[in-house]
């Protein structure tokens, strides 16, 4: 290819690979476009794929393994002379992350989509330009897709330099455990990772700004989790400011706790992990005249229309929750509006934190629903009254649902508990399906499993659970 | 991020209205309480004023667009700020789980109730162009069906209220069979004139009472004070103030034609205070502003409230609460000639009086034949809670208020 500027034309382009991107890019050769996919990375795939979701579920999978394997005594299982060989851990995770981005190019190239590798900037809200190994190409498209995706937060102080100073990217490709982990941040990240690290051997300490994990979780979460992290020998800093590093053997993070007082951590590997920021800067959305909000978040309405005709923003750059779910779902929104279809994003949102017990909710908690003005009745079912929970030596946990008083109708549902992420997804059609509680109740639910809680709390709710008291 | 204006409760049960103008455009520096946009509501034309100081960065609905209560009507912020999402009829995505898992997130949006029907169901909403919030579900629990959601679609309305719209429609098409017609939308003012006028005749028990007066003297006193008057307020004096007076007079004698009844407590309230309702007709439709205190006021400021308001109606520059809390209406049909009309109640109240056409007519006065100035007065009252005879006292005495001059005078 000649060096310089190639012009192409395409009917709709999308920019960025992760799933909202490919989702979107999938579906519209789904539905009879010529699509040009654009991917500043070498794989396929975003966040999601290489360096978020999956690989840490891996890991996540792993160091359960290892944790469970240590602690089985009272199953009468000992196990001796367990170790942990992290590079191969690694590879192991490494090859599920090349059999699924591989996937997506099969995926793409099976529905038409050509996949174009460069950074892209508008230079118009008809032109894009992609800067590729090659040179620069000038992509003229009719409709666009903005999938940009978001990226960690830098945090002041703690200048990433991937050895000592990492993110979650690096938390995943460690090739030995750390034996001081300091996180920064006890968002969904920072616990997920630090009860890995925790499992694997490292002495882990977590620093967060504000009062409580999970804050806009019902307040049972949070003290479960505190609970939880403290069995796994993480020592929780709640309200406290990380405010410097010092480089040395050990490093030292300065933190700045609730009366002004200094805590001083050691440190081999700090993991920041304060949050996540767009990806919409250098992408030329002025020229294309797409508005931003003040955390630039694209603003988009329920299809998915940013404020420039014909060009269009998903996932973690539109705001919203960001995951990968979202992201796939506001994708065929997208593709779906752009091909002429009535689509519109009228959903809700399940999401999990894949903590140990794991985090699972959607629609409303019950402060949410009380805000909306809602008179709320609830249910709740423990996990230690459940006999599959006790037989898999995991009785942490509850699940707890959220109603209308007076119609009946499920409003939310918050589960924590070993497994609960496989099961939200009920709540969620439940949702969707608008059920009443009755409905939930009158629905058979296989014994023994960790999803008859589910039905319990929804019978606690209706004042007539089987396997507790009613108040 | 942008201030976005959203249409605010206006009050009075409000929850849609149609965007007349707007007297702003985008781009523009508008201070606080500035006049951003005149919209039409069930009741009147309403100026919503601007809470914020700032540039109109964007205008999220065009002229002629109906909107309900909550959707974004203006952007106000600093110029280069982002707006906002572009204008949409959608309506906003469902309650904050949207939202709720971010750690990063935007605020959720206002949160909205989700109508109570499933994915695929909602799916054909969009298609049908049917706004699911205004569609009454008739499975358990008022969940929409798909029928309901068809049904509103060929409605184009509410669900389960099709069958009455049946023979309209059958109509529609026999009209459109028969010859060129041409589709005019009908007005919110037209709709809600509709509905008051189909419930008030459902409602009350309507009897008209018809009397004759001789208003020679009255005319004779009115034409010697106008010109004096006219010359010292410089603005146009009628004869309605007489007559406004003379019902004042009339209803202080009988209290039942200036009440309103409580049919849940069964309890009928007689109002103290006097408010009297001025039917005047506009281009677009019958509204009725009300006179406050008519009994505290001399005839020459009801002259100039009468036409300022009947002025401010013609152009839908009324308030509300100009609109609202009268005892007993006029309806002033009499410049348009006729003989004598039988009007609706202006509901909740019990009465409506009808003036009609003055005509000089040959009278008998003294034994001899007489050319007199003669009207037809009406009272249209509510029979459930008015008799007959009482209708007929009421009319009698306003006849003799309006035909003396110096009574009418005397009960001032």
């Amino acid at each position: 290819m000649v060096v310089g500027s190639v012009s192409r034309g395409c009917q709709v382009v999308v920019i960025g690979a992760g799933p909202g991107g490919y989702a979107a890019a999938i579906r519209l050769g789904q539905l009879g476009k010529d699509v040009i996919l654009v991917e500043k990375g070498d794989t396929l795939g975003g966040v999601c794929l290489n360096v978020g979701c999956i690989p840490s579920k891996a890991m996540i999978h792993a160091a359960d393994l290892a944790h469970e394997a240590r602690h089985s005594e009272s199953m009468g299982l000992t196990v001796e002379g367990l170790t942990v060989d992290l590079p191969k851990l690694v590879q192991w995770k490494d090859g599920i992350v090349e059999r699924l981005t591989s996937g997506v190019g099969f995926l793409c190239e099976k529905n038409g989509v050509e996949v174009v590798h460069g950074e892209a900037e508008f230079l118009s809200d008809r032109t894009l330009s992609v800067s590729t190994e090659d040179g620069r190409v000038e992509i003229e498209f009719e409709q666009a897709v903005i999938a940009t995706g978001s990226r960690p937060m830098a945090l002041e102080g703690f200048p990433h330099d991937g050895e000592r100073i990492i993110g979650s990217t690096e938390a995943l490709s460690l090739q030995s455990v750390p034996e001081r982990l300091v996180v920064i941040g006890a968002g969904y990240i920072g616990l997920e990772l630090g009860s890995v690290y925790a499992k694997l051997g490292s002495k882990v300490s977590v620093v967060e700004f504000l009062p409580q994990v999970v804050p806009n979780l019902d307040p049972e979460v949070g003290k479960l989790l505190k609970r939880q992290l403290k069995k796994l020998g993480v020592k929780l800093h709640l309200e406290h400011r990380a405010e410097a590093f010092e480089a040395g053997d050990p490093s030292i993070v300065i933190a700045r706790g609730p009366k002004g007082e200094e805590l001083r951590l050691e440190a081999d590997v700090v993991m920041v992990t304060v949050g996540r920021v767009p990806n919409s800067g250098g992408l030329g959305l002025e020229a294309a005249g797409v508005a931003t909000d003040d955390k630039g978040f694209i603003t988009v309405d329920d299809r998915q229309r940013t404020s420039a005709a014909g060009i269009y923003a998903i996932g973690d750059v539109a705001g919203g929750a960001l995951l990968a779910h979202k992201a796939y779902q506001e994708a065929k929104v997208a593709a779906e509006v752009i091909a002429g279809e009535p689509a519109a994003f009228d959903n809700v949102v399940p999401a999990v934190i894949y903590t140990d017990p794991e985090v699972a909710w959607v629609g409303l908690t019950e402060a949410e629903a009380a805000a909306e003005g809602y008179d709320i009745i609830t249910g709740s079912f423990p996990f230690s009254a459940s006999g599959r929970a006790m037989s898999l030596d995991s009785t942490e946990g509850f699940v707890k649902v959220v109603a209308d008083a007076g119609s009946k109708q499920l409003l939310g549902v918050l589960a924590v508990g070993r497994g609960v992420s496989e099961f939200i997804a009920e709540g969620t059609l439940a949702l969707e399906m608008g059920a009443f509680l009755e409905d939930l109740a009158l629905t058979i639910h296989p014994h023994p499993t960790m999803s008859e809680a589910f039905q319990e709390a929804v019978e606690a709710a209706l004042g007539r659970a089987l396997h507790k008291v009613n108040k | 991020m942008a201030f976005v204006f959203n249409f605010p409760d206006v009050g009075e049960g409000i929850h849609e209205g149609r965007i007349v103008e707007w007297l702003v455009a985008e781009g523009q520096v508008v201070a606080e309480d500035q006049p951003l946009v005149k919209v039409e509501t069930d009741k009147a034309v309403v100026e919503l004023p601007s809470p914020h100081s700032g540039t109109v960065l964007r205008l999220h609905a065009v002229a002629g667009a109906d909107i309900l209560v909550g959707d974004p009507l203006v952007s106000i912020g600093e110029p280069g700020e982002s707006a906002g999402p572009k204008p949409s009829r959608a309506r906003p995505s469902p309650h904050s789980p949207r939202s709720a898992a971010a750690p990063a997130a935007a605020p959720p949006p206002v949160p909205s109730r989700r109508p109570l029907a499933t994915p695929r169901t909602r799916a054909l909403a969009r298609e049908l162009e049917v706004e699911l919030q205004h569609v009454q579900g008739s499975g358990p629990g008022g969940r929409i069906s798909d029928d309901d959601v068809r049904r509103a679609a060929e409605g184009g309305g509410g669900a389960p209220a099709a069958p009455r719209r049946e023979p309209s429609a059958r109509g529609a098409v026999e009209a459109a069979r028969d010859g060129e017609v041409e589709r005019v939308p009908i007005s919110h003012l037209r709709k809600v004139i509709a509905n008051a006028m189909r419930h008030s005749k459902q409602h009350s028990a309507h009897v008209t009472h018809v009397d004759e007066a001789d208003v020679t003297e009255l005319l004779a006193h009115y034409r010697r004070a106008k010109p004096a008057i006219e010359e010292r307020t410089g603005a146009r004096f009628t004869l309605l103030p007489f007559f406004i007076k003379a019902l004042v007079a009339a209803l202080r004698e009988h209290p039942m034609f200036n009440a309103t009844v409580d049919e849940e407590r069964q309890e009928i309230l007689i109002k103290k205070y006097v408010n009297i309702g001025i039917a005047v007709d506009t281009p677009e439709g019958l509204i009725v502003p009300v006179i406050r205190d008519a009994d505290r006021k001399d005839m020459i400021e009801l002259a100039a409230e009468v036409n300022d308001k009947a002025e401010r109606a013609r152009k839908r520059e009324l308030r509300l609460d100009e609109l609202k809390g009268g005892g007993c209406t006029i309806t002033n049909i009499g410049p348009l000639g006729g003989v004598f009309a039988t009007p609706i109640i202006n509901q909740p109240e019990l009465a409506i009086i009808g003036l009609h056409a003055i005509k000089e007519r040959p009278e008998v006065v003294n034994g001899e034949i007489a050319i007199r100035s003669m009207m037809y007065l009406s009272v249209s009252f509510d029979h459930r809670y008015i008799d007959g005879a009482e209708a007929a006292r009421f009319m009698s005495d306003m006849v003799r208020l309006v035909s003396d001059p110096m009574l009418l005078m005397a009960r001032l």
